[in-house]
Formats: C-alpha cells, structure tokens, sequence
C-alpha cells in the first residue's frame, strides 16, 4: 500500500541514476548490481550504500520488470527481495537459473526461519539474509558473492607475510610457526581466502562454525581474540582488524 | 417447480437451520432412521417366524387328524354291514363339535346313511386322504364345507366316506394372529419410540455442544463441554475435546502473558535509544558526538531486533514438525565440539570448563537444534558462574536413559526460580546486568519437547541441568576410532 503510494517519484529517481550510471557503463569498470526490492525506502538507502561504494546499482520494484532487466542487462550481482508484486523473488531466481544465468544472487527476506533460508538457498539463491539487516552487513555479503574465491589446486595460501600450508595443516608468519587449533585453522583459512573483505560475525558463524543459530555470547570476538594473539605477535603489524560494530578484515596494510 | 423443490433439500443438509418442510428435526437424524431399519428387519424376521410356526403347526394338525379318519374308516369298513350303520350314526353323535363327517352311499351313490348331502363328485377311491368341498345335511338345508375326506368301498358295494373339519387351524391362525398383535406391535413402537428418543437426545447434547462452542467461539475461554461418565461415548469425546480446551486455554494465557512480556522487552531498548536519539539531536556540537549517540541508538535497536529474532526463532521450533530431519545424532562429538567453542569463553573468565564423556551414546534427532540445545545450556553456565568457577559437561546412561548434564559452581537456581525460570523473558534478579535476552531456557525447553525428551532443571547450590534422552531410539554406536 505504501508502495503504491511511494512509487511515482522514486521511479523517477530510480530511472534518473539508472540514466546518469549507464553512461558510465561505457568503461566497463563498474560493477553493476540489480536490486530487485519493492519497498521503495529501503531500496533507495541500499542503492544509495551501493553507490557510495561504487557499484552500478539498477532497481526494479518488482518481479517481471525485475527478471527483464536481469536478462537485459547482464548484472555482475543480484540482490533479491522474497516477497515481491508480480513475482515471488524465488520465482526469479529460479527463472534465471533455468536460463543458465549464473549471476550470484543475494536473497533478503522477512521470512528467517530456517526451513525458508534452506528453500531460499536451494532456488539458486548464494546467499541469504533476513530482514532487518545492517546496510554494512548487506555490503559484506554483496562483495563476498562477487570476489568468491575461484576453485582453486593452491595447497598453500598466502596473504603477504602470512602462509598457510593446508595439506600439512601448519601456519606461519614470516619465519615464525603458529600453532593453531583446528577451528582456528579453519577461521584462518575461510579470511585467508577472503582476504581484504569485510567479514562479518554473521558470515563466520554460518561459514565457519555452521551456526544455524546466533549464539548469546559473543563467540566471534573471542574466537577472533585468541587467533589475532597468535597472527599478531608482539612487535609486527597487525593483520586482523576488528571494524567497530561490523566484523574483522584480514589485510596486510595498516 | 424443479427449482422450488431443491431448496429444502440443499438446506437440510445445513446444520441447525430451520427447514421449510414441517418434519421433525429427529425423524431426519441417522440414529432414527437406524431405528426405524432395525424395526422393520424385526417385524420381518417376527413375521417369517410366526407363519413359519403356523405352517408347521397346521401340516402337524392335519396329518394327526389324517390318521385319525384313516383309522376310523378301516374300523367301519372292517364291520359287518347292519353295525356299519350303527357305528356311523354313533360316530355322528358323539360328535359335539360338528367336525366330523362320514357317509354310507350304495353302489348307485344312493345315500344310506350319513351327514353328507351326496357323494362327494371329486373323491377317489384310493384310500388316501384328500381335501375336497362337501355338502353337509343340516337342519337348515345342505351347506358346502371343505374338509379332508377319506372313501372306500365296504361290502355289498357299498361306498364308505369318512372326513373331518380341521378347525383348529382357524382356531392356530386366530391365536397367531391375536400374539403377532399383541407382540409385534408394542415392540415396533418399542423400537420407534427407542430410536426417536436416543435421537433426540443426541440432538439436545449436539444443541448443547454447539451452544457452548458458539460461547467459546465468542471468547469465552473458560467454557467447556458437558459430560457425565466417561463409559459413554458423547462423554468421552466431550472429555477428549475439553482436555483439548485446557491445553489451548493455557496457551492462550501463556502467549498472552508473552505479549506483555514483549512489550515490556521491547520498550526498555527503544526507549533507550529514543531518548538517546532525542538528546544527541539537541546536545550533540560535533560529528564524533553525534555517531557516539547513533551508535548507542543502534546497539539498542539492535537489542530490541534479537529479541524479536529470538521469539520468532522459538516461535519456529515450538511449531515446527520437522522429525523428517531427524537422524543419528553422536552426542559425544557434540559435547566435545560445543566444549571446543566455549572452551575460550571460559578460559577468558578464568572458569574451568571440562567435559566428561562415559561412553560414545548417540540420539535420534535433530543434530543443528540438539546442538543449539546444548550450546544454549553450556553458554548459560558459563555466563552465571563466577571467576575461578567450574562448569562440567557430562555424558553418562541413567535409567534406560541417556544424560547429558551440565553443572556449574555458579548460585545455581533457587526451588522457587525452577518453575519460573522456563518462562519467556525471565532472567534472575541478580543476572539483570548480565548481556542476554533471556529466552536460552526457553528454547532449550522447546527443543527438548519438540524431540520428546526431558529437561530436568536440579535446584541450587550450583546449577545443574539435563536434558534426559529416553532410551527407545538410542542406540550405543561403535566406539570412536580414537578418543
């Protein structure tokens, strides 16, 4: 109802960064992003992040123009509301998929019971998340469907003087040997593969410890406390940031 | 007319709705028409038998009265000619009732003697019995009768009749007839009146029931069924449902009370995080003020989001029907894993956290809602034990049961708090400080009921909590390759 009412002026809107965004397709540098959401506010803060952060966002409030401009404009990245006018959000996904569009999709939804997310998940969709989400949460999830580590024959992980030796199962820093324990080797592994991305405690809890479930205490932080003491020794650079309110970054700059 | 005639019919077949057509509401309940068929296979059955009694009785008469002229008519024939009509007219005279008959004709059919008009055209010869109609000489003037008859050629000539009027068999059929009367009738309206009163008395305690559904369907949760003893089936079923009623009442109160509990969860965050927002508005002179007072608006909103995440979470457990996900379940491997990831935790709080595994004892069930279970109790223990305290981890068989158990050296819970603390929102008094929602029981309990398993919470000092795994299902599995 809100939708009818909100949807003239932020067409227009929508319709205007389209029209400025795809001048800049011509470079081809910038990564577009389809938000497929029917709730015009949220919608407008989540293109508005995107773009901040320099993706390409283009919007559509509901499932038939939605699947059209997927199968049109060939996004790098698809964020995907459940619940839309027209076209259920799964419908969608299931749609594209059945065309062979391998296009990463984030599913957002109300529905966060877990049956919902199995089914979400089993559509096609890569990812889900619930609603109420973070806008820096969304991001995480956004940029760790578009760099997902390629299947690769590497034995041995490497981000700057860090080394991962994962047949041996052995850690070093430089010359130094660290000793970890398997969930730690595990937690190493899974930021080690994504390297320089915002990961966020949600995404280490399903990814790495396969929570299905947020635990009361915070298990991430201390987890996370124990494995930077042992990556950071005393005197080198730290490598595991902690990013207030929002998760940890493994890099190897400041 | 088609069309005007398809309307009463559509509606009989309404429930309670008054029907056009002027016919007892009994007469179309089933428990009367059951009766009516019963009366009517009765009457038939009572019929069939009475005629057969009839029949059998009749055949019996004649045959005994078949004989008897028999024999009367080779005793006079065996006479000499002048005592033949002696013994005829004596025969004739002895007679009060009127029923026998005999005749001497000559060899023209000249009548001698006797109470027949004339020889009977139809008679044989032969010896046998036979029915056949007769003229009787009366005073009045001959009269046809049937009778059974016998004849036989005497000396001289002569023609013997003898025969005999079976009345008893109009005598049999009256009195058949007077009992059938007397016996069937009284018990078809017996039967009827049976059928119409067990109906209508179905129907009152159906107009009750639906009274008092009505009642209950306008809200009033406190009504239940009428019932008397519980042998009779209405009884049972009226029983049954009001047990249903109970357990819906109570859930009823339950989430009720869980509203409020809601509310009141709900609005310390918010009002946190209003007021701070509508301070920082005011106060704040510069950016970094301003994302301080955010910061705290957001950490309160997203307090109120995971109790809403929380309540939906068990909402979800408390109504799901997901056994199809269950499966072997290795308890000792989860308890070594949920140790594993607490084990930090509790380090951090200087508390000595141990599990102890007996033997390798695995569950049906579901492993990610077990797992959370169990987690959930250990994340409590570790919470409420005090620095330098110890939490243990514990599996071990009981009574055909398998156990786990978690203890911990913390205050424990108090006889009073047992009950309280499985409800939703409840978080001790002296734990008001502790970061938490204060639904972990409550899901723990969910969870252990959605398996049909026990929660047994042990009261204080020190806590101790088990979730109490009947044995049907449990299997013990092979012992782990390496301990």
């Amino acid at each position: 109802m809100v939708l009818v009412a909100g949807k003239g002026p932020n067409r227009a809107v929508a319709g205007s960064s389209a029209a400025d965004l795809s001048a800049a397709v011509g470079n081809g540098l910038m990564t577009k992003v389809l938000l497929i959401e029917d709730d015009s506010e949220t919608a407008e803060e989540i293109t508005a992040e995107l773009s901040d952060r320099g993706f390409e966002v283009e919007w559509s409030a509901n499932g038939i123009e939605g699947l059209d401009k997927a199968r049109s404009s060939h996004p790098d990245a698809m964020i995907v509301d459940r619940l839309l006018p027209g076209m259920d959000g799964l419908t969608v996904i299931e749609a594209l998929r059945k065309e062979q569009v391998r296009t990463p999709v984030l599913v957002l939804s109300a529905l966060g019971a877990v049956d919902d997310r199995v089914r979400g998940l089993r559509m096609g969709g890569d990812d889900y998340l619930t609603k109420p989400f973070a806008l820096v949460e969304l991001i995480a999830r956004v940029e760790a469907l578009l760099r997902r580590p390629a299947e690769s024959r590497e034995t041995t992980l490497r981000v700057g003087p860090l080394e991962l030796d994962l047949i041996e199962r052995t850690a070093k820093r430089g010359d130094r040997v660290i000793d970890l324990l398997p969930r730690e080797f595990r937690l190493l592994e899974y930021m080690m593969q994504r390297s320089d991305q915002l990961l966020t405690r949600a995404m280490l809890l399903e990814e790495v410890w396969n929570y299905k479930f947020i635990p009361a205490t915070n298990l991430v932080d201390v987890h996370m406390g124990r494995l930077r003491h042992k990556v950071d020794g005393p005197g080198e650079a730290p490598m595991i940031h902690n990013v207030r309110g929002s998760g940890f970054i493994l890099r190897t700059g400041p | 007319m088609a069309g005007r005639d398809l309307a009463p019919v559509t509606s009989s077949r309404t429930f309670g709705q008054r029907e056009p057509m002027r016919q007892p509401q009994f007469v179309r309940s089933t428990t009367f028409r059951w009766a009516l068929a019963v009366a009517g296979v009765l009457a038939i059955f009572v019929i069939v038998l009475f005629g057969f009694i009839y029949w059998k009785t009749d055949s019996y008469l004649i045959v005994r009265s078949d004989r008897m002229i028999a024999r009367q008519l080779h005793y006079i024939a065996g006479l000499s000619g002048g005592r033949q009509l002696d013994a005829i007219e004596q025969h004739l005279e002895q007679d009060s009732r009127g029923v026998q008959y005999a005749g001497l004709f000559g060899p023209d059919d000249r009548k001698i003697t006797g109470n027949l008009e004339r020889f009977p055209p139809d008679l044989k010869m032969d010896e046998s019995v036979q029915s056949i109609s007769v003229l009787r000489t009366l005073p009045g003037g001959p009269q046809t009768r049937v009778i059974r008859a016998i004849a036989q050629r005497v000396s001289g000539g002569n023609a013997l009749v003898i025969g005999r009027e079976v009345d008893e068999t109009r005598e049999i059929s009256h009195v058949v007839g007077q009992a059938l009367a007397l016996g069937l009738l009284p018990a078809l309206c017996l039967c009827l009146l049976a059928g119409a009163w067990l109906s209508m008395r179905a129907q009152k305690r159906v107009e009750e029931v639906n009274r008092r559904v009505q009642r209950i369907i306008a809200g009033n949760l406190r009504e239940r069924l009428p019932h008397r003893n519980v042998d009779e089936p209405f009884s049972k079923l009226a029983a049954i449902v009001n047990g249903m009623l109970d357990e819906m009442e109570t859930m009823i109160h339950a989430l009720a009370g869980v509203g409020n509990d809601i509310a009141h969860d709900l609005r310390t965050p918010l009002t946190r995080a209003r007021l701070t927002l509508e301070r920082g508005r005011t106060n704040a002179t510069d950016l970094d003020q301003l994302q301080t007072v955010v910061d705290k608006a957001i950490a309160n909103l997203d307090q109120s989001l995971s109790i809403i995440t929380a309540l939906l979470r068990l909402a979800e457990i408390e109504n799901s029907r997901r056994s199809a996900a269950f499966g072997s379940v290795p308890l000792h491997d989860m308890l070594r894993e949920v140790c594993d990831i607490y084990e930090p935790i509790a380090e951090n709080k200087n508390v000595d956290l141990r599990v102890v595994i007996g033997q390798p004892l695995s569950v049906l069930g579901d492993q990610d809602l077990l797992f959370e279970a169990v987690a959930n109790l250990v994340d409590n223990a570790v919470k409420f034990t005090p620095e330098g305290g110890k939490v243990g981890i514990e599996l071990t068989r009981g009574d055909n049961t398998t156990i786990v158990r978690v203890t911990d050296s913390g205050s424990g819970i108090s006889e009073q708090e047992r009950e309280v603390v499985l409800r939703r929102f409840y978080r001790s008094e002296k734990m008001r400080s502790t970061p938490g929602v204060g639904l972990g029981l409550n899901l723990v309990a969910a969870i252990v009921k959605l398996h049909g398993f026990r929660l047994v919470i042990h009261s204080g000092p020190g806590g101790r909590m088990e979730i109490i795994f009947p044995d049907p299902r449990p299997s013990r599995v092979a012992p782990a390759t390496k301990t």
